[in-house]
Order: C-alpha cells, then structure tokens, then sequence
C-alpha cells in the first residue's frame, strides 16, 4: 500500500493535473453524446431550422419590448415638461399617469408572493406531469380572488388582453414564448397569502392537481416583489371609445 | 524541451476541456423548452411569436410617431393637447377605463358550468384577439374572476343568472372561428359540462361597459 502512494507522490504534479483533466474530459464527451443521441434520432433539419427562427424571433420580441417600454419612458417625460403648465395639461397628464397603472403600463413593486412553478422531477410520457399554461391561470385567478392588485408570470405582466396558451410542451403568456421553470409574482396586502391557501379553489389546485402529478410548487413571501410593466401593444383596431366627442374640447 | 511538452499538451486538453464544458451546457438549454416540440407546434409558436413582433413593431412606430409630434409641439411651444388627448382615450379604452363598441361577438351560456370553463372561455377570447370583454355587465379586466360551480357563479360578488350572456369585441369571424372550430374550447367544454349549452353569434356592433373595478394598487408602488 505505501508502495503505492510512494510511487503516486513520485509522479510530476503535471501529470497529476492532465490525468484529472483527461478524466474530466472523457466524462464531458460521454455525457455529449448522450445528451445528442436520443436527440438526433428524431431531429431533422427543418426541426433545427424552426427551434432557430424561434429563438431569433423570440430575441428581436426582446430588443422591440425594450425599445417599447424605452419610448414609451421617454413620452412620460415629455408629457410632464411639455411647456404648458395650465390645469388642462397638469389634468391630462395625471389622467394619463392613472390610465398607464392601472393598465399595467408602469412596472409596480409592493409586498407580496412570488412562485415557482415547475414541471414533475420525472415527468416521463405523461403530459399532466408537466406544468400547462391553465394551471398557470388557475394559480392567477386564485391569486386574483386572494386580492392580489398586479401578477407576472415570468416578467409578462397579466393584463386585460393576456391569453395564456400552451402549444405542445410550450407555454406562450402575451404570444412570448416562457422558458420553463415558472415565477409567478404577485403584488397584494400583508394577509395576501393567507387568503389564498384558506381558499377551498386554492387546496383543491394543490391537492388536486399538483401533488398527485408531482408538480413542484414553491413560494417565497417577500416585502418587495417587482411586478414589471407590460411591454406590447395596446391600440384596439375594432374597439372604439363609445364616447369619443365627449373629451373633444 | 521536455518541460514544454506537458504544458502543451495541458493547454490543448483544457481548451477542449472548456468548448465541450460550453457546448453540454448550451444543449442543455436548448433542451428545457422548445427542442421538446415537433415541427408543427414549432411553427405554432413562430406564428405566434411572430405576430406579437408585428403587433410590436406597429405600436413602437406609433409611439415614436407621438414621441416625435411632443417634441414639435414643445419646440412651438405649444402644449399638444390633442395628441395628449388622443392618447388618453386609446389608454382607458384598451384599459377597461371608459366604455367600447365595436363589432364583435355574444355568447349565450346555460345550463350547469363551472367558473374554470368560462374562465377557459374567456382565455380563448383574448388568445383570438378579443380587445374588450363583458361578462354581463361586468367589463372583464385584470383581476376579474368568474368563479363557483355549476349553479353558482359569480363575477365581481355578482351571482350569474343561468342563460346569462359574454359579450367581446373584435374580429367576428376570427372570434367565433377560434370559438366554435372543431377540438376548440366549445368542443373541450362539451366534454368537461354535457349539460351546457354555449351559442356565439356574430354581430356587427357590441357595447361594452367600464369597468367599476378599482385598478389604483394600494400596496404596490411605481417603480423603475
């Protein structure tokens, strides 16, 4: 036995360091091909070509969110320096202000919860072990009847015209793709929480729906939870205000 | 000679060492979601994905566009009260804040159905582009539930009648084809209530009301 540690301490420390380094490696490209083979099985071309036009899309949705919420940023600030500081302005602009919140317009951060959402640590071939975009909105809704005042699921903030959908696998909140796991934040008073697991809906979600499939549901009750504001567009083509002559001057 | 060997030979081992560490740890990205898909829901979520961006693109342009008529009134020195104006009416309106019409769809719903199919319901609606929606006489906007059982519902602490009506504005035939297509949610909701009975007919004018929801947080606060 000492003979042996004898001879391992005899060995260059390079040596040492490359055998370690060459077992690492070895584990990589095992594990690389692993990760491929199933995959390519079934992979085609196309398939490689969509999963890209999906991902550039899904980025440019990003850059044109960005640039909204940018804009968006710099007509606030216009409006409230324009130079006419008479009481139809100051009125306009407060009515503005109130219109943006309680749209969704203006990122929000106050008490409340944030969730995690992910799919069953196995989920294998059956579908009901991964998480879908209604029990998403279910979680929303008793979020809502709880008196939660803001929700996002994954930074896509729930407004009047969000749909959640799932195609396949994939869940879309506001037609932008989430990536699994999922946090839905939540703005509301202290007892929020309290009011929401003493709901018989709420149990029946988790006893229901989450434990015998093995969802994982987590939570965190924060004092400041960041619910940020809704980048997309909000021009109605067929709706128009009933009214339109009455704020005409 | 010989000393320089090994470092070489270390060098190159760890150079493929960090590229193959890279390459598991993207694939593995790519793993989490969209790789799981076929072809066709592939091409699902590119249409709608790409669509958003379209949607994105208009509404970007047209904020620059109001951008751009502030920084020409100011420089006038004017206060630019219609675009002001203007602005705010298309706000409240797509907010819930003041009352629409518009074409769209109405939708008589009876017999025994539980809060989540209409909730399903009104899911599809906004999913097939619906800009404004009433359940009753209740404008639905965030935090607006139909909930309860069969023989219960409620929206806003206000019992639903059976036989009571949702009201939406927007396409009419995209509405009622997303609606009622075979496999769509009517079919789905036929199987989960056999005892409801839900009817979309099209219209050229709906009304629908504000809401009387108070939509000021009080516990959460603007923030950048």
């Amino acid at each position: 036995m000492t003979a042996v540690v004898d001879r391992l301490r005899a060995l260059p420390s390079w040596q040492v360091t490359l055998s370690g380094a060459l077992l690492v490696l070895g584990f990589l490209i095992a594990a690389q091909l692993a990760a491929e083979g199933p995959r390519i099985r079934y992979t085609t071309q196309e398939r490689g070509l969509l999963i890209e036009t999906a991902v550039e899309l899904q980025e440019q949705q990003d850059t044109l969110q960005a640039r909204l919420l940018d804009l968006r940023g710099q007509l606030v600030d216009l409006e409230a320096e324009g130079p006419g500081s008479e009481a139809a302005v100051r009125e306009l602009n407060a009515a503005l202000e109130h219109a943006r919140i309680a749209g969704g317009l203006i990122q929000l951060a106050g008490p409340g919860i944030v969730f995690r959402l992910e799919d069953a640590e196995n989920p294998g071939d059956v579908g009901d072990s991964l998480v879908t975009a209604r029990d998403l909105r279910i979680l929303v809704q008793e979020l809502w009847l709880a008196g939660a005042e803001a929700v996002s699921i994954n930074g896509e903030r729930i407004t009047t015209t969000t749909a959640a959908l799932d195609i396949g696998s994939a869940i879309l909140v506001n037609s932008a793709y989430l990536a699994p796991p999922y946090q839905v934040s939540a703005i509301g008073p202290d007892d929020l929480y309290d009011r929401l697991t003493t709901s018989a809906s709420f149990i029946e979600l988790v006893e229901g729906r989450i434990q015998p499939y093995g969802l994982r549901l987590s939570f965190a009750e924060l004092e400041s939870v960041t619910v940020p504001a809704y980048a997309g567009a909000i021009r109605t083509r067929y709706a128009q205000p009933e009214n339109p002559s009455a704020d005409a001057p | 000679m010989n000393r320089g060997r090994p470092r070489w030979a270390l060098t190159i081992v760890t150079l493929v060492l960090g590229v193959l560490v890279v390459a598991q740890l993207r694939s593995q990205a790519a793993n989490s979601g969209l790789a799981n898909l076929n072809a066709q829901e592939l091409t699902l979520v590119i249409a709608n994905v790409n669509q958003r961006n379209d949607g994105l693109r208009a509404e970007v342009a047209a904020v620059e566009r109001q951008v751009e008529a502030l920084i020409e009134a100011h420089d006038r020195g004017e206060s630019a009260l219609d675009a002001l104006r203007a602005d705010l009416a298309a706000l409240e309106a797509w907010a819930g804040l003041t009352a629409v019409t518009g074409p769209g769809v109405t939708i008589h719903v009876s017999g025994a159905i539980g809060g989540d199919g209409i909730e399903d319901l009104l899911n599809e609606l906004r999913n097939a582009g619906a800009e404004a929606i009433a359940v009753q006489d209740v404008r639905v906007v965030p935090g607006t539930v139909v909930y309860g059982g069969p023989g219960g519902l409620s929206v806003e602490n206000t019992p639903l009648a059976d036989g009571f009506e949702i009201r939406a504005i927007g396409s009419p035939q995209i509405l009622t084809g997303t609606l009622t297509r075979g496999g769509g949610v009517i079919a789905q909701l036929g199987t989960a209530y056999p005892e409801a009975a839900i009817s979309v007919t099209p219209l050229d004018q709906v009304a629908i009301p504000a809401t009387t929801r108070n939509l000021v947080p009080g516990h959460g606060q603007p923030s950048l």
